[in-house]
């Protein structure tokens, strides 16, 4: 994992001191370990790791030779000074590493041929360079029942635990979440959480990447695998807005496990992933995954083969009706493109949309100056408006932590509670009213600040973004959007509008629909979708999961998930990154740009380039947003699409008010409650469903109990939700879980996922 | 009978001190008046260096010079913190104090806290210390009412304030960083040093850590003088001690000694009424039981630091602990051993692993499973764990182990050869029931 801190050796301010004989030079500050590293010199380690905060120097790993000073130093703790003398190999700095392997593996029990960690080992490896060769203790060593679940997905081997504190550190320091400690003292001290309950939380998979030893695997992942029989690639985080870097290990066609990459992205997740990025890719394999294309006749349906059922589906496409596209928010930049080529040449005259946000008034925000999520670490100002970081783009909570750790004032503005407000100072705006917060805001000076804007709720209040853009531009700030799509931003950048296709589709102008990892009968507008779908004649579906628009498809073609093709995600940070392919998509599907490029071949007009790579190329050929890039330039860690011409807030941004009656709905969304978890099974035990929250005041006066079902109906449409009354929810508005699988909130919402009122009423 | 009530000032005076108005009696909160009317905060710094006085809780750093350390620009408020976590083995000095003539720590902890600049005070006292906790918590409220102690301290323009904290049983806890951050409400484990406490101490203030006995000094030295209180003794090793003696002796007890003036021989022999007929001193661990055992060699040799040091051993704690040769030496070197490996924190793996290994040597020395290879083990082990642990228990912790095995070498090999060390006769027959 990431160990050592990265070191800029050409910084200013170089320090020259003495390394094992040779005369070098690091930065100023810079800690021995991470300068020898970075100059070619490995001083093993246990305890330390750079992203958990200062060093402890609680394993004596790293013991070093300084000359001058007594006994032996710790290289984690000690800063390069100018003219030091270090021996990292003289054979007293030996005899202590030396030494410190013989107590750790004193009591570790050397069951390395059945444990997890085996072969990836950081214990098996530092023994192997530094160690001793044998071991001088003859007394039975410590035993304990073996292993505990410290939760559903980790497995705790407290024989295997050489105490380095680095997942107590982590629960500690970087989650927050304060709840794992060591509990008992010396020899008998065992990780254990505080209140003896599961470890449970948003962050908990961290442990396992970080843990030196064997002591914490992964409970899906135990048993599956030697390192040596796996590859692994780095790819992007399919499951949400963030561009999380991970890595996916692949075996027998299967990605069996996503973890941190070895050297993380700095400027995005740090190496700290989401339980939710972790564990979601076993819905992969889940049971409405598509393996096999359809083709419906008549009423019958019949499996076909991938050719036949393109052929079938180029067959319609070709008939001459007007047709629609519709390309889904985890569709790559390629497939979007292939798609606005397919509009643009063989099915010219087709009307073509994302779906997602259209976000008219959105623009002078996004062009204002852009930040990483590495950025927020060092700001002294975090804004965070509208949106619930913590469930929707997870890792920014780490990241906005981190800055507090580090002295930022953190001032949070929006509709719901989350688990940011604690952190900062929190205001709560009245639903629908996020401009006026705003305005009211007090901001306190800051060398820097940036500001974090939720996508879904300021395109709901132009308003309150063209305010929010106006004191983002006084300030000098720069801001983040807190996306709400996977790749929204990428498929933004393609200029993909959000609304084409379901206004023609609704006025009956469409014939043919052909929709390309979308779903929009399961989202947002829901119900205005199914009603202007009852329009179109026949559809045809590229698609990984079963639908209700597969299921009243023509022509079903199974595509690759984001698992298993070559493609261009863009963060809501406007981050081009590559996904790579961990699996092989299964036998009866294929990647969707493939299945695009075979889809023009067969309309007669095919495209000049056969690979995903190509396809970008072509991409960024002809779209500004994406000049200059290419999948060398994007390269294993991402690089920046254009930045949004800049739009005045002036103009666009007027209020927007709410449909219907009643309680104005403020929507909400669970890390764990929606598709991606409700189909992992490593997630069966987090996840959650979806619920009405009100205030109990709103619950008396609606005649509503704690735990009674209720109706909600809007303009759009209707569900019925379980009911709980809270009162850290605000009076004067109702809370509806949004994302959960069959709930049917997004029902009641429009397509644009705009401001609307509920009746609640007992079903 | 060289004894000097100085820091006992209530055997001195003949009565427990627990009441406010008699310690004012016995001279109490004079000092305190003569720095907060007559002398500034550097002059009472000043005065702690002169004296010499060097730190009672074991490592004997000066006093003064640590009093020195505190930074006076720091934007970040000053404590003076007081360890009256007395674990260190044999050693019960501090508890009389704390039981006896409470007001002189707690005069003794406002006037370290005047000369820093502190403006709080906590003391740090181990959990099984109930009763003294309540006598010293009574002790703050009578301070409060009458003046010593709150805004304007006796009058002046010192804001001080004193906070009773009670531990909850670990040695580590008397390591200075351990304890602070035990006050803090954390798992009691010490820190990475750099930084020092003087400058990111409690709350990463900057923090003055002194044990009771020092703090219990200030208000005889402020009271008589630096020159007076450094008078006594020798050049590095100035003013009283007081001893607590354990063991086979006649008479086990705490006793006051100008330092250098006795020797060990005189402190077993003379002031703790020897041994019982027909026995002979065989070892002595002088300083609590973190030093290196010393045989009957050194009975000549005079309590101060600097002698300590010379005849291979430490003044630590002054807590001696004496055993007769009835007992035996290997017996006596695991239980210590067994002291620390139950006592480690387990932070740094050295002395968690370490101490577990030494004791599980022992173990089997004194099981009869010991190995003559065992002897150069313990010696290697030992050597891998000094001057790499995160502090100094298992630092000054291997120490009765290997010097035992050093100067008592014969013991442990008689106990490899011999199957072992036979269970100890009972003392005498304990009635059961009753």
């Amino acid at each position: 994992m990431a160990d050592y801190a990265p070191v800029d050796l050409t910084a200013e301010g170089q320090v020259e001191f003495e390394l094992n004989g040779r005369r070098v030079s690091a930065p100023a500050g810079t800690m021995l370990v991470d300068a020898a590293y970075a100059l070619g010199v490995e001083v093993p380690i246990f305890c330390y790791e750079p992203r958990l905060g200062a060093p402890i120097g609680a394993c004596r790993m790293c013991l070093v030779e300084i000359e001058g000073m007594r006994g032996l130093q710790t290289a984690c703790s000690t800063p390069v000074q100018p003219d030091m003398v270090v021996r990292t190999n003289s054979d007293i700095a030996k005899d202590g590493q030396d030494g410190v392997l013989e107590f750790l593996l004193e009591n570790h029990p050397l069951d390395c041929p059945v444990c997890d960690k085996g072969g990836e080992c950081p214990l098996q490896d530092r023994t192997f360079r530094f160690g001793p060769g044998r071991t001088r203790f003859v007394e039975a060593k410590r035993h304990f029942p073996k292993p505990l679940d410290l939760s559903s997905v980790i497995a705790l081997d407290r024989e295997r635990c050489i105490s380095c504190y680095r997942c107590v550190r982590f629960s500690q320091d970087v989650a927050e979440d304060k709840a794992l400690v060591m509990q008992e003292r010396g020899a008998a001290a065992e990780i254990a959480t505080l209140t003896g309950d599961q470890y449970e939380g948003r962050f908990t998979g961290n442990v396992i990447d970080i843990c030196p030893v064997g002591a914490l695997t992964s409970i899906p992942y135990r048993f599956t695998a030697r390192p040596w029989d796996v590859t692994n690639t780095p790819s992007i985080c399919g499951h949400d807005a963030t561009g999380t870097n991970v890595e996916l290990t692949l075996r027998e066609g299967h990605v069996a496990r996503v973890t941190a990459r070895p050297e993380p992205n700095y400027a995005v997740e740090e190496g700290w992933l989401s339980d939710l990025s972790r564990f979601a890719y076993e819905g992969n394999r889940a049971p409405d995954r598509l393996t096999a294309p359809l083709i419906r006749d008549d009423g019958r349906v019949k499996e076909a083969s991938l050719d036949d059922a393109v052929d079938a589906a180029a067959l319609v496409l070709g008939r001459g009706g007007r047709v629609g596209i519709l390309v889904g928010p985890t569709a790559t930049v390629e497939e979007g493109f292939l798609a606005q080529e397919l509009a643009r040449t063989a099915l010219g005259g087709a009307r073509i949309q994302r779906l997602g946000i259209p976000g008219a008034g959105l623009d002078a925000i996004r062009s204002q100056p852009r930040a990483e999520l590495g950025d927020i670490d060092g700001a002294g100002l975090v804004v965070i408006v509208g949106g619930d970081p913590p469930n929707q783009q997870s890792i920014v909570e780490l990241r906005v932590r981190k800055a507090r750790r580090r002295g930022a004032a953190v001032i949070t503005v929006g509709p719901r509670p989350h688990a940011l407000e604690p952190v900062g100072t929190a205001v709560r705006s009245e639903p629908g009213r996020l401009a006026a917060a705003i305005a009211a805001l007090d901001l306190p000076e800051a060398a820097s600040t940036i500001v974090l804007w939720d996508e879904a709720d300021l395109a709901a209040e132009p308003d309150a973004a063209g305010a929010l853009a106006r004191i983002v531009g006084d300030r000098g700030a720069s801001q983040i959007e807190l996306g709400a799509d996977v790749n929204g931003a990428g498929l933004r950048a393609l200029g993909l509008g959000a609304g084409d296709v379901l206004e023609a589709a609704a006025a009956g102008e469409i014939d043919t629909l052909l929709t390309i990892h979308a779903d929009p009968l399961d989202g947002p507008g829901a119900a205005d979708w199914g009603w202007a779908l009852g329009r179109v004649r026949a559809r045809i579906a590229i698609a990984a999961y079963a639908s209700a628009v597969t299921d009243a498809s023509t022509v079903v073609i199974p595509a690759a998930t984001h698992y298993e093709t070559d493609g261009v995600y863009v963060s809501m940070t406007g981050r081009a990154q590559r996904l790579r392919p961990g699996a092989t998509a299964p036998a009866g599907a294929a990647p969707g740009w493939e299945l695009l490029i075979a889809l023009a071949h067969r309309l007669g007009a095919p495209p000049p380039y056969r690979s995903a790579a190509r396809a970008f190329a072509a991409a960024a050929a002809a779209r500004p947003a994406l000049a200059g890039l290419d999948y060398d330039v994007i390269g294993v860690l991402g690089a920046p699409v254009a930045a949004v011409t800049p739009v005045s807030p002036n103009g666009v941004n007027g209020p927007r008010e709410a449909a219907g009656t009643g309680l104005p709905l403020v929507t909400t969304t669970r890390i764990f409650g929606n598709a991606a978890a409700h189909r992992s099974e490593a997630l069966a035990s987090v996840r959650t469903g979806a619920e009405l929250v009100l205030n109990p005041a709103e619950g008396e006066r609606l005649g509503i109990a704690d735990g009674a079902r209720a109706r909600l109906r809007s303009p759009h449409g209707e569900c019925i939700l379980a009911v709980r009354l809270a009162a850290d929810h605000p009076a004067g508005a109702a809370f509806a879980t949004t994302g959960v699988p069959g709930a049917g909130v997004e029902r009641l919402l429009p397509a644009d996922r705009g401001p609307v009122n509920v009746e609640i009423e007992a079903p | 009978m060289p004894i000097r009530n100085v820091v006992y000032r209530q055997r001195e005076a003949g009565q427990v001190l627990t009441d406010l108005s008699d310690y004012r009696r016995a001279g109490g909160y004079e000092a305190l008046r003569t720095a907060l009317t007559e002398m500034d905060r550097d002059e009472t710094v000043y005065a702690f260096v002169r004296s010499g006085l060097r730190g009672r809780g074991g490592a004997g750093f000066p006093m003064g010079r640590k009093a020195s350390f505190i930074p006076k620009d720091s934007v970040l408020p000053a404590y003076v913190v007081c360890n009256a976590d007395e674990s260190e083995p044999g050693t019960f000095k501090d508890r009389e104090l704390m039981e006896t003539n409470p007001f002189q720590l707690l005069e003794g902890i406002t006037l370290a806290g005047y000369a820093i600049g502190a403006v709080r005070g906590y003391i740090y006292i181990r959990g099984e210390y109930e009763h003294q906790a309540r006598i010293l918590d009574a002790a703050i409220a009578q301070a409060r009412t009458a003046g010593f102690l709150g805004q304007g301290v006796a009058g002046s323009g010192f804001d001080f304030d004193i906070t009773l904290y009670r531990g909850a049983g670990a040695y580590i806890c008397g390591e200075e960083t351990a304890l602070l951050e035990s006050l803090e409400g954390k798992r009691g484990q010490p820190r990475l040093k750099p930084p020092f406490p003087a400058v990111a101490g409690l709350y990463a203030s900057p923090t003055l850590i002194n044990n009771v006995e020092t703090l219990s000094a200030l208000p005889a030295i402020i009271e008589h003088g630096a020159d007076w209180y450094a008078s006594m003794g020798t050049e590095k090793s100035t003013g009283t001690k007081l001893f607590s003696i354990s063991g086979h002796v006649m008479k086990p007890g705490n006793y006051e000694i100008v330092l250098h003036d006795t020797t060990l021989r005189e402190l077993v022999y003379d002031i703790a009424g020897g041994f019982r007929p027909g026995r002979e001193f065989a070892a002595a661990w002088v300083g609590g039981s973190s030093v290196n055992v010393l045989g009957p060699e050194s009975l000549d040799t005079p309590l101060d630091y600097e002698s300590m040091a010379e005849a291979g051993s430490s003044l630590g704690s002054a807590g001696c602990i004496v055993m007769d040769d009835s007992g035996s030496i290997v017996r006596a070197t695991l239980r210590l051993a067994q002291f620390y490996r139950h006592e480690s924190c387990g932070k740094c793996t050295p002395c968690r692993e370490g101490t577990l290994w030494l004791e599980r040597i022992l173990q089997r020395i004194v099981d009869g499973e010991g190995r003559m290879e065992d002897l150069e083990l313990i010696e290697s082990l030992a050597g891998r764990m000094v001057g790499r642990v995160l502090c100094a228990l298992a630092d000054t912790g291997v120490l009765p182990v290997t010097s035992a095995v050093r100067r008592f070498r014969d013991d442990f090999v008689h106990a490899i050869e011999n199957g072992g060390v036979p269970r100890p006769e009972p003392m005498m027959e304990v009635p059961v029931g009753g």
